[in-house]
């Protein structure tokens, strides 16, 4: 299988003095996976979304996505770097409050030049998949938090990035919403062979993934995989390991 | 912590945002500041205002001011508190009474306030002495400048009056705005969704078709003597126009424009491009939520340009058309009691060579004549005409010789006006016209001259607005070939001799126009064209001096207006920008995203600004001022320059919008 993100040694220290928010931190991701990164708060995990989405710049450290070295990017090249490979999900909604839902899902195909009727027609068999067909006229505050983020996830999707970043995509929903959310995501993944990595706090959210990556201190300390688990015999791995992270409790 | 305290603390926290309004306050106050200064110097006064005309109009002027200053304070006031909405509410949630918050901002208003009242004083002195020693020196007033007060006592006393009573309508409005918002409201009110609005079609099409029906009353002035603004009257009609154009302006605005915008994103081509799918449903929402501030702006913006356009046209046109009233330097009539050496002994006497001042006398004759429609200048003035003056003149042509012309010209400088003269047989004449109407009538009529029972038959080769002799001395002037003068002269037809003096050493020179006006008894057939152009720059200086200070003010509101106005739809919308880089937009698709947003604003007030004023204007010039020149373009370039000039300050104002709005969103 092909590596689509190898991340090597990365560094980020935010100011002089401080310690590293992410220390030497190395891992890779093949095409098709869906990675969920645990961690108590503060362990590094936004950063590490940020610095491998190209919003933040390492320290110290390579990252590649599809052998592209990020390092290597100028301003207005990783804004085109963004467009053609890299979704966002995050734990706010991020939908442009001016815009309807079918317009903030079509903005990052306008991007691409594709011509209206594809844009539409691609918008209309994924706002189905998502289950928001039917708020597709309607402005973001018009719409439930869950109807939200399932809106801001179809217009991470719709242009088949390379790489889906979401961080804490269920951090505000309820279990019901989250849950359909996390469904259409492992849809994507699996249909769309779309490459995911998703933070979150929330081991049966990770529990969608298949494989974790556990964060302390800026260091990965530990890798869980599904290997063909029952996804609720996975989640019950996660809940175990995490506990073990509690000392405190 | 004490309010106080909090409040300077607050202020400088914000001190970018908060620098802002207290730039355009003190900017405010220094306009109104040095008007009031200006409005009791009476030193200045005394010596522009003979019959108490300025003052009336100061007074006037000033209750414009105070109106104005209170509006723009209490709109920018209003707009520094929604912006501050959040932070109300996080006060009013920490258990901050309504009361205490109120007292806050009453202590931030009065500091700032304070400041902007300081700054403005003192610029403000400095703005008033700078305009009375241009004034002064333009004039000619001889003021000495340092008999003025920098610090006028009476002038800072009603300022920092006005200033105390406008802090006191502000503490009130907030506190209005206070008691009435709950604390939700408070702590949601950025966010506040704005109602969706329909646009009736209804409404957009009335809007569209009163603007039409408007510029289309304005344009039936053209139409000359059947126009409605004749038939019915030209303040009746003048009002109605601008009623139906400003409740125009205000459905185009409120409904049109966002309808035809709305319809827009029907074509999918273009809406669904990178730039259009985020600008155009921006623009939507900007104009629900912002149509007043709009309406308001467009007003604003047309005022603007029509008084600046007016108030050019109105200054150069009259002193245009000196050019045909006073043609020549000086100008007076060889009367009886006159002697020449008297006049030449009068011009050696302020110093004059001979050799650069052309002094010529032309002989005029009147001559009698009769023909089956004779030119409206045959009879102008005489006595069984219906607008005759005091000093009534016998029907007739007045006859001056083509070399005799042409030597006047000379004198005068014309030398285009030289270079297009052909010369005449001895039947044709050019016939020189008083008003510029339907120029090409007269051509090849027939006038047959009565000289003493001999009959002369002559064709108008051509008609003229160049007149070489001012219309005081001569009216009906026909330019005949010098044989058919000499013939005409050898008649012993009535005749008057025109003295013209033209040369450059004594163009400006009043003392000259004085001297000769001494000896010639103040004669109405004395001219002088710098003499003239002086007086009608002092007789319309107080006036634009006035207009002037309301037109600076009005830029100075249009433009922070616009500035704020942008500003806070950035920082609003501030987290967009944020998405739309996560989404792959690069810094130059986001600065073009933001530049057109600010465009559209600031485009819609001046284009539709622009386009009354262009109409307005051209009401004024044809139904107010009297028709002297040629009707050439060239008239316009004053409006044109006035409307150049407002857009460069339009323009300056776009790009320091823009910079800053830069600045807010993109890193
Ligand atoms: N912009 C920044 N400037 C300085 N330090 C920062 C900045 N952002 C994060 N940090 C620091 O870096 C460390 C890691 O932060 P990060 O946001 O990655 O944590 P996290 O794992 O996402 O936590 P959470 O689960 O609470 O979101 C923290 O110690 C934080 O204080
Ligand atoms: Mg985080």
């Amino acid at each position: 299988m092909r590596t689509v993100l190898k991340v090597k040694d990365i560094t980020k220290i935010y100011s002089k003095g401080q310690k590293p928010s992410l220390d030497r931190v190395s891992f890779e991701v093949d095409e098709g996976e869906f990675i969920g990164i645990m961690g108590a708060s503060g362990s590094g995990k936004t950063t590490l979304l940020n610095v491998l989405s190209t919003i933040d710049k390492a320290t110290n450290g390579e990252v590649y996505i599809n052998d592209v070295n990020l390092k290597s990017l100028n301003d207005t090249h990783s804004a085109d770097f963004r467009r053609d490979n890299l979704g966002f999900i995050f734990q706010e909604y991020f939908l442009l409050d001016s815009l309807t839902i079918q317009e903030n899902i079509a903005v990052p195909l306008t991007l691409q030049k594709l011509p209206p009727k594809k844009i539409e027609s691609k918008i209309k068999s994924l706002a189905k998949r998502f289950g928001i067909d039917s708020q597709l006229g309607k402005y973001p505050n018009e719409l439930s938090g869950g109807q939200r983020q399932r809106a801001s996830a179809a217009r991470a999707i719709v242009k088949n990035p390379s790489i889906l970043f979401a961080d804490e995509p269920t951090g505000a929903l309820d279990s019901n919403s989250a849950t359909e959310l996390l469904h259409a995501l492992s849809e994507a993944n699996s249909e769309l062979n779309t490459t995911i990595l998703m933070v979150t706090h929330d081991p049966y959210a990770a529990s969608f993934a298949n494989r974790i990556l556990i964060f302390k201190d800026g260091h990965i300390i530990q890798e869980l995989h599904k290997t063909n688990k029952n996804r609720k015999i996975f989640y019950e791995q996660i809940v175990e390991e995490v506990s073990k992270l509690d000392t405190n409790r | 912590m004490n309010t106080f305290f909090m409040a300077i603390r607050n202020l400088q926290k914000n001190f970018s945002f908060y620098s802002l309004y207290l730039i355009s306050v003190a900017f405010v106050i220094t306009v109104f500041f040095a008007f009031t200064s200006f409005s009791v110097n009476t030193v200045m006064l005394e010596k522009i205002s003979a019959d108490g005309r300025v003052e009336t109009m100061c007074t006037v002027i000033s209750v414009f001011l105070m109106i104005f200053v209170l509006f723009y304070m209490t709109y920018s006031n209003r707009f520094f508190l929604r912006r501050r909405t959040k932070e109300l509410g996080i006060y009013a949630l920490m258990g901050y009474r309504k009361a205490a918050i109120l007292s806050l901002f009453t202590f931030e208003n009065i500091l700032v306030c304070f400041g902007a009242s300081l700054v403005g004083i003192i610029c403000g002195a400095f703005a008033h002495k700078g305009i009375v020693f241009l004034i002064s020196e333009l004039l000619n007033l001889g003021i000495d400048n340092s008999q003025i007060q920098l610090f006028n006592l009476n002038a800072i006393i009603k300022s920092a009056g006005f200033v105390f009573v406008v802090i006191f309508i502000l503490v009130i409005s907030n506190s209005r705005f206070l008691y009435k918002t709950s604390l939700m409201n408070l702590v949601r009110y950025e966010k506040k969704a704005e109602k969706k609005m329909k646009f009736h079609k209804i409404s957009a099409i009335l809007g569209f078709a009163m603007m039409l029906v408007g510029y289309l009353l304005a344009l039936n002035i053209l139409t000359g003597s059947q126009s409605l603004w004749i038939t019915i009257g030209f303040y009746q009609m003048g009002l109605l126009t601008m009623f139906i154009v400003v409740v125009g302006t205000v459905l185009f605005i409120a409904s049109f424009l966002p309808f035809i915008i709305q319809m827009s994103k029907r074509k999918k081509a273009k809406f669904y491009t990178s730039t259009k799918i985020v600008t155009t449903p921006n623009f939507i929402y900007r104009i629900r939520s912002n149509a007043k501030t709009l309406i308001m702006l467009t007003l604003l913006s047309a005022g603007v340009l029509t008084i600046s356009a007016v108030m050019a046209i109105s200054l150069y046109y009259p002193i245009a058309t000196v050019a045909r009233i006073a043609p020549s330097e000086i100008e007076f009539r060889l009367e009886n009691n006159i002697r020449m050496e008297d006049i030449e002994n009068i011009i050696s006497d302020y110093g004059f060579n001979n050799n650069d001042v052309s002094l010529l006398t032309t002989d005029i004759y009147k001559v009698k004549a009769s023909a089956d429609s004779l030119p409206i200048e045959y009879s102008l003035g005489a006595s069984n005409d219906k607008k005759s003056n005091k000093v009534i003149r016998e029907a007739g042509f007045e006859c001056i010789s083509f070399s005799q012309y042409k030597t006047l010209l000379e004198a005068q400088g014309k030398t285009k006006v030289l270079q297009e003269l052909a010369p005449l047989n001895d039947d044709e004449v050019i016939l020189m016209k008083y008003q510029p109407s339907d120029n090409t009538k007269e051509i090849g009529n027939q006038y047959t001259l009565n000289l003493n029972g001999l009959e002369k038959c002559v064709i108008v080769k051509e008609v003229s607005l160049n007149n070489a002799i001012s219309f005081a001395n001569s009216i009906g002037t026909l330019i005949v070939s010098d044989n058919l003068y000499l013939d005409i002269a050898s008649t012993e037809q009535p005749f008057s001799t025109i003295v013209s003096l033209n040369g450059n050493s004594i163009k400006n020179n009043e003392d000259l126009y004085i001297a000769l006006s001494n000896y010639l008894n103040d004669s109405p057939y004395l001219l002088g064209n710098s003499h003239r152009i002086k007086e009608i720059i002092f007789l319309s200086s107080s006036t634009f001096l006035l207009i002037g200070f309301l037109v600076v003010l009005f830029f100075i509101a249009v433009g922070s207006i616009l500035y704020f106005n942008n500003i806070s739809s950035v920082m609003e919308s501030k987290s967009d920008y944020e998405i739309l880089e996560k989404l792959g937009y690069t810094q130059k698709n986001l600065r073009k995203i933001i530049r057109k947003q600010i465009l559209t604003f600031f485009s819609i007030p001046f284009l539709l600004g622009l386009i009354d004023c262009i109409f307005a204007t051209m009401v004024y010039k044809t139904g107010l001022m009297q028709d002297l020149l040629e009707n050439s373009l060239s008239q316009y370039i004053p409006v044109v320059i006035a409307i150049v000039i407002t857009s460069i300050i339009y323009g300056i104002y776009y790009f320091v919008t823009v910079r800053a709005c830069y600045k807010i969103a993109l890193k």
